[in-house]
């Protein structure tokens, strides 16, 4: 007999999504907020409020253009941070509210009461469907297959850039792939955390992990597992108290980065 | 077969500049083949700008740098390098042996051939710091291992930027040996950016001064006399010559007054 909380189909969805959502966001987290990366997931969710809100205005699917839009932003703030005098800071803060302001522009061309724009702004375990499904697990998979294959080439950019460029690698197209991860793992995310608050996910497991690991590769372990943890834990939480999936997810992941933080205290 | 050119690195009227600042001017010299040259000058005077801008982390306004006729972005791979300051996030959880570990990542499979972690750690001393988080060690502790990592491979050049700041005396005089054993049995050829008179004086083969213009490029008993050098060591260097084992001949100077 299946547990009161995997007997209903939605449930279903939003665990499997979860899971496959929690380890990426974990994976690709670890990297992002070790190269002080951690405000290009929460500047790349808020803008893709334009791609979003473009999306409803047309009838396109907003999953994928939120997912094309995000490697062409992932690409743009590379650009931006890599080739030209605009600081990291100011690149996502300008195109964090850029994104924003299209979307509400766009939004006004809309009539009515928009209900899909909520499960994007704030996440919801119902919005999700079967399709939406099979296109995070599809993307996540092969994210994580080029996570694998490329940790040794993102460790060495994370900690030594120069002497990474001094291997004969090519650190352009592993720093653009940071970028472009770190964009996509948040925007696929966006439907079950929602807009506002998925950067955390980006930062809270890494964060917590940093806590006890005592080499990089027990910290990406960790960080895996703190997510999962948060996201699982949170959507049942969700479940069973009827609180918002994005909202739970947070909260739940700040009090254990708290307590991390508490018991290794020094 | 080509006979190979003398010089390895080749600078010809390389001028950098960031802004309206001039670093670098018009500065043309050739850094022999198996040679260890020492590269000297005063706070900011292009001297890190020079060794950055041979390994291509420098953005050139003008001029050419050559690693054996070609390109330097063709060389990448050949050069080991240890920075003047290594700035990393001293929170994140690497252990030396993973740090270490990363140089196997390389483009091309001749650059991969490396000597073992042990071996590296041993030759600067800190095998038992193998399994300590990167972030926890001193900035001595650290720059041997940094040296530890340029040595894991076999590299026609070496560059390093100050290698003995941090380093106590003894550790001193362990890196020179160290750098004339592997110059000898290798031919690795070394350029090394110091204010070590002792350094200059018994291990290298030539002196570069710098002053943002090439002040001179000799030998260090010539060297050490030119006005550049003279003004930044004091007017009174002496250097007493004496000949080691019956082969390499080394100097010693003293800065005097």
């Amino acid at each position: 007999m299946l547990p009161d909380v995997l007997q209903f189909a939605f449930m279903q969805r939003a665990l499997f999504g979860g899971l496959v959502i929690a380890v990426l966001l974990g994976w690709v987290g670890v990297y992002a907020t070790s190269r002080n990366m951690s405000f290009v997931g929460a500047g790349v969710a808020h803008a893709s409020l334009a791609a979003v809100a473009l999306a409803i205005l047309v009838g396109w699917s907003p999953l994928i253009t939120v997912i094309i839009f995000s490697i062409l932003l992932g690409t743009l703030l590379y650009v931006l941070d890599t080739r030209t005098s605009v600081s990291r800071d100011t690149a996502i803060g300008i195109l964090f509210s850029a994104g924003m302001a299209v979307g509400i522009l766009l939004l006004q061309f809309h009539d009515g009461y928009v209900p899909e724009l909520m499960s994007f702004l704030f996440g919801t375990i119902l919005s999700i469907t079967q399709i939406d499904i099979i296109i995070v697990a599809s993307i996540g998979t092969v994210m994580m297959l080029f996570l694998f294959l490329l940790r040794r080439e993102l460790l060495y950019i994370t900690v030594d850039p120069d002497g990474a460029y001094l291997s004969g690698m090519n650190r352009t197209a592993v720093e653009l792939f940071l970028y472009i991860s770190t964009s996509l793992a948040v925007v696929i995310s966006i439907k079950l955390v929602g807009i506002v608050l998925v950067s955390a996910l980006l930062v809270l497991p890494a964060a917590i992990a940093k806590s006890f690991a005592t080499s990089f590769s027990l910290f990406v372990r960790y960080a895996i597992c703190f997510s999962i943890f948060m996201v699982i834990f949170g959507l049942v939480l969700s479940f069973y108290a009827d609180l918002p999936s994005g909202a739970s997810i947070v909260l739940l992941g700040t009090v254990f980065f708290l307590s991390a933080r508490l018991l290794t205290m020094k | 077969m080509p006979k190979k050119k003398p010089y390895i690195i080749d600078i010809t009227k390389l001028t950098i500049r960031f802004g309206d600042y001039t670093a670098l001017e018009d500065v043309t010299l050739g850094i022999k083949r198996g040679s260890i040259t020492a590269v000297v000058g005063p706070n900011g005077s292009g001297k890190s700008t020079l060794v950055r801008a041979i390994i291509g982390l420098e953005r050139i306004t003008s001029g050419t740098i050559t690693i054996d006729g070609a390109p330097i972005t063709e060389a990448i791979g050949r050069i080991g390098y240890v920075p003047q300051r290594f700035s990393f996030d001293k929170t994140l959880p690497i252990t030396v042996q993973e740090f270490l570990e990363l140089t196997t990542v390389c483009r091309k499979k001749e650059h991969c051939k490396s000597d073992s972690i042990e071996h590296v750690l041993d030759l600067v001393d800190m095998t038992l710091h193998r399994q300590k988080q990167l972030g926890s060690l001193s900035g001595g502790q650290l720059q041997r291992i940094l040296i530890a990592r340029a040595l894991l491979h076999e590299r026609d050049i070496m560059i390093l930027d100050e290698p003995s700041s941090g380093i106590d005396a003894a550790g001193e005089r362990d890196l020179y040996a160290l750098i004339k054993d592997i110059n000898a049995s290798q031919k690795t050829t070394f350029l090394i950016v110091s204010h070590e008179l002792d350094f200059i004086s018994k291990c290298a083969d030539r002196v570069i001064c710098l002053n943002r213009r090439l002040i001179c490029h000799d030998t260090p008993e010539k060297a050490l006399l030119c006005e550049g050098v003279a003004n930044l060591y004091g007017p009174h260097i002496a250097i007493h010559h004496h000949h080691k084992d019956g082969h390499h001949p080394s100097h010693h100077s003293h800065a005097e007054g």
